[in-house]
Order: structure tokens, then sequence, then C-alpha cells
């Protein structure tokens, strides 16, 4: 018995660390590259000179500066409207009835499936009717209103006890306060795993911002590292792995101090 | 107040509109522009921008960067449907029947007004022009163009006995050359491939390079007729896929694109076969002495044309496509195509280019520049067709079963051309 036990350790320790180092390898070799000039991309060797100058060509290439502000702003702005619209509309799903109710769930639960790349024309067309081209709310709007969220706040709402909401209404709260004050507090874990799949999808996104921005002042950083892209003259490994490193930096850093947060509510959210 | 006068105050009111509308009222330029060189690129562009807004304070030009060809080919079409197109912007001269279908382009001929203008229409290279003219009428005007050469590593000549200053000139000597070249360790693994032909991503390029030294074209002039399963076209893609299988000179498998310079350099490969748009890329960090020459030839020379080209949108004032117009003439002149060539290395798309100063000093200095603009003589137009994207993806996949071994290349080439035929009958 403790025999089996120790067997069936050792295969998921080994397992993680496999998983784990797969996963790290190529941050590490991101780090090498980025820090030493270009003819070591490829080679390795301990004693080779080590240069932050991949960072200064990579930052002089573009306004990242102004980029990282815009960057920001999106995810913030994103984040905030989704868990507006998402709490408000998965509140109505779960604990009131209306006429067409399964109908408009259904509908939420469409828009998992259409991918966001065949509405670029359609999205384009509406961000225009709006005079919103080239702004970041022109780069957001189209996302605040996710299907993904709505639902999977449904699903965890729909955990919360009756009794909680009946106790709350005894002690004379209103729809308002009974979601404020017991369901938006319960979910806690699920607002932090679903803000974090969000912001790192909206820091990451590239095509449609590309496609509704024009200028510095509206675009984020995917779009200042797509220059280092260049096929045509063959790609400098060490500039594009030291911009990747910058543009991705903060993310990365976000997660390493608050990971035992993330997977906690990673965990209880129930998304693996 | 009188009626009379009235009107005066209204008329000087209009009068006055009217003045100041003529200090202010500029002409207003969106330019979307991909950049496939490195931010080097978007520097001269924004730079050349600059020089002409100052020097014509009439016109504001709104630089856009739009990414990859893909990518500005993408955001202009979408920008066109959604109502707000660019007032011209540069893309791939393959997508020119793209951008017709989508009637989204105006023809040059329908600004050009002058003599002069006309005239400008036929300064540029006749290879450059098959790819941006159709119908009698021009689409486009060449400027990011460039063709492949290739590049050799003299070091590795020397060392392998051969002449460090003469290219193959043609197949065999190409595939004895790459025999010599190709260096293997005591296990047998490949230290020195003896030459490089990168295939990913849009494959049918290099390889209509091999097709043309065949002497076949791939497509017709007019974009609906493909000759895939051509005898010819076959035989190309056979000695495509021999150098891996038979040969064994080359890396077998698919060949990435943007990894392609870095192996030349690190001596992975002594040869390869690449845009012009590497030059300077090569030359500044290359850590051997090399050399640039025409692709080998079979039957003939042969190469394709690449790159960008100028396209003036539909959905614009009068005003905006002759301003349009007058910036795209600047822009192309012959002192500022030779600044452009020289800060990117693309092929300066007009003779009288080549006679600037300017580019006699950096050819001096530098004469492998010389070798993609004498190629020109020989080269095709890069194939394109209506549906363009379907076509060359087609053809892509049909390289790539072809390549990685899938499929015999005949087979391949005759389902794409199968393929191909229900696409573009309706275009007939």
């Amino acid at each position: 018995m403790s025999d089996r036990f120790n067997y069936d350790q050792f295969l998921n320790t080994l397992g993680a660390w496999f998983l784990g180092i797969l996963w790290f390898l190529p941050i590490i070799y991101a780090v090498w590259t980025a820090t030493h000039p270009g003819e070591y991309a490829t080679r390795f060797d301990l004693l080779a000179p080590l240069t932050l100058g991949n960072f200064v060509d990579a930052w002089n290439a573009a306004p990242f500066a102004r980029y990282f502000l815009n960057t920001i702003m999106l995810v913030t702005f994103i984040l905030i409207g989704q868990f507006v619209l998402c709490t408000l509309a998965a509140y109505s799903f779960t604990r009131f009835s209306f006429p067409g109710k399964d109908i408009l769930f259904a509908l939420v639960l469409l828009q998992l499936l259409v991918m966001p790349d065949i509405l670029i024309v359609e999205n384009y067309s509406t961000m225009r009717a709006l005079g919103l081209i080239d702004t970041i709310a022109a780069i957001g709007l189209p996302y605040i209103a996710s299907g993904f969220g709505i639902f999977l706040l449904r699903q965890t709402f729909k955990t919360v006890p009756k009794e909680l909401e009946e106790a709350a209404r005894v002690e004379g709260a209103g729809p308002i306060g009974i979601l404020w004050k017991v369901y938006v507090p319960l979910a806690k874990p699920t607002y932090l795993a679903y803000g974090l799949v969000s912001v790192s999808h909206h820091w990451n996104n590239f095509l449609w911002p590309l496609i509704v921005t024009n200028s510095v002042e509206t675009r984020p950083v995917t779009v200042g590292l797509s220059i280092f892209g260049s096929v045509d003259q063959g790609i400098d490994w060490s500039i594009i792995t030291a911009a990747t490193l910058m543009t991705s930096g903060p993310l990365l850093i976000a997660f390493l101090l608050f990971q035992r947060q993330f997977v906690q509510s990673f965990m209880r959210a129930g998304i693996k | 107040m009188s009626f009379l006068s009235k009107i005066k105050v209204g008329a000087g009111a209009i009068a006055l509109c009217g003045l100041m509308a003529g200090n202010a009222q500029a002409v207003d330029l969106q330019f979307f522009f991909p950049v496939a060189v490195g931010g080097k690129a978007a520097d001269t562009i924004a730079e050349l921008t600059n020089e002409y807004a100052a020097a014509n304070p009439d016109v504001n030009i709104d630089a856009v960067y739009a990414g990859s060809y893909q990518d500005t080919i993408t955001k202009t079409l979408t920008a066109v449907r959604g109502g707000t197109p660019p007032q011209l912007s540069v893309i791939l001269a393959v997508d020119m029947f793209t951008l017709i279908e989508e009637d989204a382009i105006i023809a040059f001929d329908d600004v050009a007004a002058t003599d002069e203008d006309k005239a400008l229409l036929k300064a540029f290279y006749p290879a450059f022009m098959e790819n941006s003219q159709t119908g009698g009428k021009t689409y486009g005007i060449p400027y990011q163009r460039s063709t492949p050469v290739l590049y050799w590593n003299k070091d590795a000549f020397k060392e392998a006995g051969l002449d460090p200053n003469t290219p193959p000139k043609n197949w065999e000597e190409m595939v004895a050359f790459s025999k010599k070249l190709t260096k293997r360790d005591a296990n047998g693994n490949v230290t020195q491939w003896g030459l490089r032909i990168p295939s990913s991503g849009f494959p049918y390029w290099l390889f209509q390079g091999l097709t043309t030294q065949n002497d076949v074209i791939l497509a017709n002039n007019d974009g609906n007729e493909t000759n895939f399963d051509d005898p010819k076209v076959v035989e190309a893609l056979q000695f495509m896929v021999d150098l891996s299988t038979k040969h064994k000179v080359m890396q077998p498998g698919i060949v990435e694109w943007g990894t392609t310079p870095k192996a030349f350099f690190e001596g992975q490969a002594a040869m390869m076969w690449t845009s012009t748009g590497n030059l300077t890329n090569v030359r500044d960090n290359a850590p051997f002495p090399f050399g640039v020459g025409m692709l080998p030839a079979n039957k003939r020379y042969g190469a394709p044309t690449g790159g960008g080209n100028f396209y003036i949108f539909k959905d614009s004032t009068d005003e905006q496509k002759k301003a349009s117009f007058d910036f795209i003439k600047w822009i192309t002149a012959p002192e500022q195509a030779a600044r452009w060539t020289i800060a990117t290395g693309y092929v300066a798309p007009r003779p009288d280019a080549w006679e600037t100063k300017l580019m006699k000093d950096y050819v001096a200095d530098f004469p492998p520049a010389l070798i993609a603009r004498d190629q020109l003589e020989y080269a095709v137009a890069e194939l394109s067709t209506y549906q363009n994207q379907r076509i060359t993806s087609i053809l892509n996949d049909a390289l790539e079963a072809a390549i990685t071994g899938k499929k015999d290349p005949a087979e391949a080439l005759k389902e794409a051309q199968k393929k191909a035929d229900r696409i573009l009958k309706s275009y007939r």
C-alpha cells in the first residue's frame, strides 16, 4: 500500500517537473537571447558577454511608453466594463424569470461559438457609425458583453444557496443590495480567474486593435511588437526576444506576485 | 437694416469664409504602409512623408503603420467595406486583382492628366509593371519591390575548393557545388548544408524562381488561368524535392524563412536563396565575406518579382486623388527611390534612380546591390490571379505536400490545377 503511494507521488512529481521545465524553456531561451549580443542567439557559451543593448534598441524602435499606457488603459476599461455588464446579466439569468429568458441565454451561449475575427468588418462598421474609429473605446467595446463572462458568473451564482439570499431579504436588502452583499463577495474567486483570462487575452490581442486604430495615441503594445516580425529581412532573435520580454513582463511579474491567489481562484472557480 | 445691406453682409461673410478656407483648407490624406523589413523601413517612410509635408503645407499626410503585408490588406479591406478607406496605401502587387474585384481602387490613367504624368507610367522597369497593369490600365505604381537572389559564403567556397568569386550558373552547377559544400561529421550528421531555399508560409515565391528558370509561367496575364500541372512545372518541383531527397544537399522538410539569414550567418548553409530585402541585413551581420548572384539558370535565367505597389482608393474626393498621385510621384522620383533603396535593400523600381549620384556612390561602394537590378531583365510577374489568396494557398499546399513527401509532385500539382480551375472558371 505504502509502496504504491510512493510510486504515484514519484510519477506525479516527475510529470510536474517535466511540464514545468517544458513550459519554462522558451522563457529561459528568451532571457538568454535578450541579454546577450546577436551572435550568441543560437550558441550557448556561459562566458558570453552580457548586454542590455537589445532592450535599449527594442525600446527605441517604437514609442513603447505610450503603447504601454494605452494597453493598460485598454485592459482596465475592458475589465471594468465586463465586470459590470456580466455581473448584471448573470444575476438576471440566475435569479429572475422573464419571458424569453431561455432564448436570450442560448444567444449568449451562441456567442461562445463565434470567432471574433469573423465579425471584424461588422464591428468596424458599427464603430464607424458610433464615430469611434481610432479610439481605445473602439478596441474594447466589442468585447465588453462577454458571453464567456456571463456564462461563468451565472454558473457561480447558481451555486450560491437560496437561504443566504432569503436571509438577506429578511434583513431588508433589495435586489441590488443582495447582488452586492451576497453574490459578488461569494463569487470573488471567479472574478479573479476571469479577470486574469480577460486581461491576458486583451493584453495580447493584435489584429483587431491594428485594424481599428491608426495613431500612436491609441495603439497597444502588440502593434509596436509586430514591427520586429519582419519576414523579408529575417528575424533578429535578440531584439525580438528583448521586446517580447519587455511587453509581456508586466503580466509575468503580476502573475508571479499573485500566483498563489490565482491558482487558488482557478481551483475554486472550476476552470482548469 | 435694408434688404440690400443684408445681402452685402451675407456676401461679405461668404467672401470671408472663402478666404479663410483658402488659407486653411489642406487636403487630408491617410496612407497605410506595411513593413516587412524591420523598424528602419518604418522610420524611413515617416522621414520621407514628413519631408513632403514640410515642403507642401497644403497637404496633410497621416502615414499609418499597418503591420505585415497580410495585416495591411486585411486592415485596408476592412476599412473599405466599413466605408472609410485610406486615400492611398502600399499593398502587395499580387493583391491588385483582389482590390479591383472589391472595386476599391482606381486606375492611375484616370488621374494622370498631363503628358508628363502619362510618361511616369512608363518610367518603371517592365518586370515590375507586369504585376501593376491589367486590361491596358495601370493600377499600381511600383515602390517596395524585391526579387530573390543567391547569397553565398565565400569562406565556405574556399574551404570546399571552389572559386570564391564564381557562383553556380545553372542547376547542374548548383547541385555539384552544393554537394561539395555539404559537410557531415563523423556520425553522418550534417553540420553545413550546401543550399537553403526557404519554403515556409509562401513556398510558391521561390518555387516560381525554379519554374521561370524552367521556362514556364504559372498564370496568365489576365489572372484567370493557371498552369500548375504543366510538365515543366512538375519537373521544377521534382528538382526542388530532389535537392533534399536525392542529392541530399538541402535540409529536408519545410525550411523556415525567418531564420534563413541567421542560419547563413551561423554557417549552417553555405548558399541561400532569399529576397534582396535582406541585402542590408546580410551586409551588416554576415561574419564572413559573401557574394550575391543571380539565381542559377536552367533553360533560362529567371526569378519572380515581389513586394508592394502604391494604390489610390476610389472612395475619395478628386482633390484627394490628385494629391495622392502628386505624393506618389514625389516619393517614387529617382532621388527618393534611391534613398529608399539604400535604407532597405529594395530594388529601386526605375532606371533613372540608378543614375542619381546618391545611387552611383552606393553601388560603387557596394556592387552586389546591382545584381537584383540586372536580374530584372529576366524577371517575371509574381503569381497573381483573381481570388489570389485562395489560388496561392492551393499551390502552397501542393508544394508543401510534395516537399514533406506526403504526395508525389505530379499528383500534388494535378490536384492543385483542378482546384484552381474550379475557382477561376467564372472569371474567364
